[in-house]
């Protein structure tokens, strides 16, 4: 049989016959990269609007920033993250090097100028109607922000699915900070990285299974809430 | 309600687009501002609104200075747009809108929807979604929108452009009926319509400076 198949027929029977080892990376990952994107979503959302809406010297310099941050490499934030949380660092005296937080410190860091950037143009793109509609007919600042990500909704939950996207398949930073520890900070791409490294593609193959199966459902969620969503004039 | 302008001028980098001395609106008053396209009339009303501010002088409303206004909502003055925006939602979510914030009874507030919807003619569209509407729909809805809030002022901008006839006559009885309650009305139109011949005082920005027009044109003047 094609040793290909043989992989993937293997990495299903690990999938399907509730892998531990498996499973637990899977959680980690998932644990990890949702704890990280709940901490960022709100912050980087509130900032994006702000850089739409407001006007300040300098903005343009801040959103070019924002722009720029989006293209960091994983490793490189990874590794700056582990100078700062190394014994010798800055926040050493934490002890967060290798464990969880230290994973959830690097994805927020990764994810919240895709986060910034995009909602930021997610607001940009919105009629400058929406806002003073709301305004004029009496509603305070935070409602007619919450009128304004009302009307924003498809865009802002694209955000939110491309920054997960960012974070959940990077491996630079969690295998850095993470230290790639089995049970505790081995997470999707950390473990495929190690199991192809060992030879053991059937692991790494159902680990890849997984992530493939995720980027599609979310995808489908992404396009069934826009699907109701038609499109017609404002 | 007293609406005060104290020397405003709005700029645009070095290009000037008007300067007013001095405006006062009373009560119930109706004015119809007129202007060439770019005199300024969008801004001037949306000044006036709050929406914008002033490259420098104040309006003074019931003695509190307009650059205190961002503390508060000021629902009671109600800027339209020429092409109103209407929320996505129900036609009913929309007129709701303004009153989220209101501590009303639900049954108050559905009556209130009720009634706006009938006046605006517009009952049998509540559920439909808004977006959905024609152009003289959305108008209408706009006017219910702002009529639920019984506002002290309401400023249109073009508000029958692009209407037929029947939208023009829903709109101009909400308008009238709005002002016999004591609302403020300005609104800006470059046509004469049954609208424009309801206001009382006749207001024209030309060349950046508000004229008040009277028939007899010797007796116009500079605000």
């Amino acid at each position: 049989m094609d040793p290909l198949l043989v992989t993937s027929l293997d990495a299903i029977k690990l999938l399907v016959s509730g892998d531990e080892a498996l499973w637990n990376i899977i959680g980690v990952s998932c644990r990890v990269s949702l704890t990280a994107l709940s901490i960022a979503a709100i912050p980087a959302v509130l900032l994006g609007f702000l850089l739409a809406m407001v006007r300040f010297p300098g903005r343009w310099v801040v959103i070019t920033i924002f722009h720029a941050l989006m293209a960091v490499p994983t490793v490189v934030v990874g590794l700056s993250l582990y100078l700062m949380l190394s014994r010798s660092g800055p926040f050493g005296d934490l002890h967060l090097l290798f464990t969880q937080p230290a994973m959830v410190i690097g994805q927020v860091l990764l994810c919240f100028p895709v986060l910034v950037c995009m909602s930021h143009s997610a607001f940009q793109s919105l009629d400058k109607r929406a806002w003073e509609t709301a305004r004029t007919l009496g509603a305070s600042h935070g409602r007619s922000f919450i009128a304004l990500v009302r009307e924003a909704r498809f865009a802002l939950l694209a955000t939110l699915v491309v920054g997960f996207g960012r974070i959940i398949s990077e491996v630079g930073c969690s295998m850095m900070v993470g230290g790639n520890i089995m049970s505790y900070t081995r997470n999707i791409p950390t473990a495929i990285a190690l199991e192809t490294s060992k030879g053991e593609f059937a692991q790494g193959v159902a680990l890849g299974i997984v992530l493939l199966l995720l980027a599609l459902v979310l995808n489908f969620f992404l396009a069934s809430f826009r699907g109701r969503g038609q499109l017609v004039s404002s | 309600m007293r609406i005060q302008v104290q020397g405003i001028l709005k700029k645009y980098g070095e290009r000037m687009l008007f300067s007013i001395p001095s405006l006062e609106i009373g009560s119930g008053q109706s004015l119809h501002l007129q202007g060439e396209n770019g005199a300024g009339k969008t801004t001037l009303m949306k000044i006036l609104a709050g929406l914008e501010r002033p490259s420098s002088g104040s309006i003074i409303l019931n003695g509190i200075d307009s650059r205190s206004w961002w503390k508060r909502p000021h629902h009671k003055l109600i800027y339209l747009h020429q092409t109103p925006f209407v929320f996505s939602g129900s036609v009913s979510d929309n007129v709701r809108f303004g009153l989220g914030y209101q501590f009303s009874s639900r049954r108050d507030l559905d009556k209130r929807v009720e009634a706006a919807l009938e006046l605006s003619g517009l009952t049998h569209l509540a559920t439909q979604e808004a977006r959905t509407l024609s152009g003289g729909e959305k108008q209408r809805l706009a006017m219910a929108r702002a009529a639920i809030l019984e506002p002290s002022m309401l400023m249109l901008d073009e508000p029958t452009a692009n209407l037929d006839a029947e939208s023009i006559k829903i709109v101009t009885e909400m308008v009238t009926s709005l002002s016999a309650q004591e609302c403020c009305i300005m609104l800006s139109s470059h046509q004469k319509t049954s609208l424009t011949q309801l206001c009382q005082r006749q207001l024209q920005l030309k060349a950046g400076q508000l004229l008040e027009v009277f028939e007899n044109p010797e007796y116009s003047k500079y605000a």
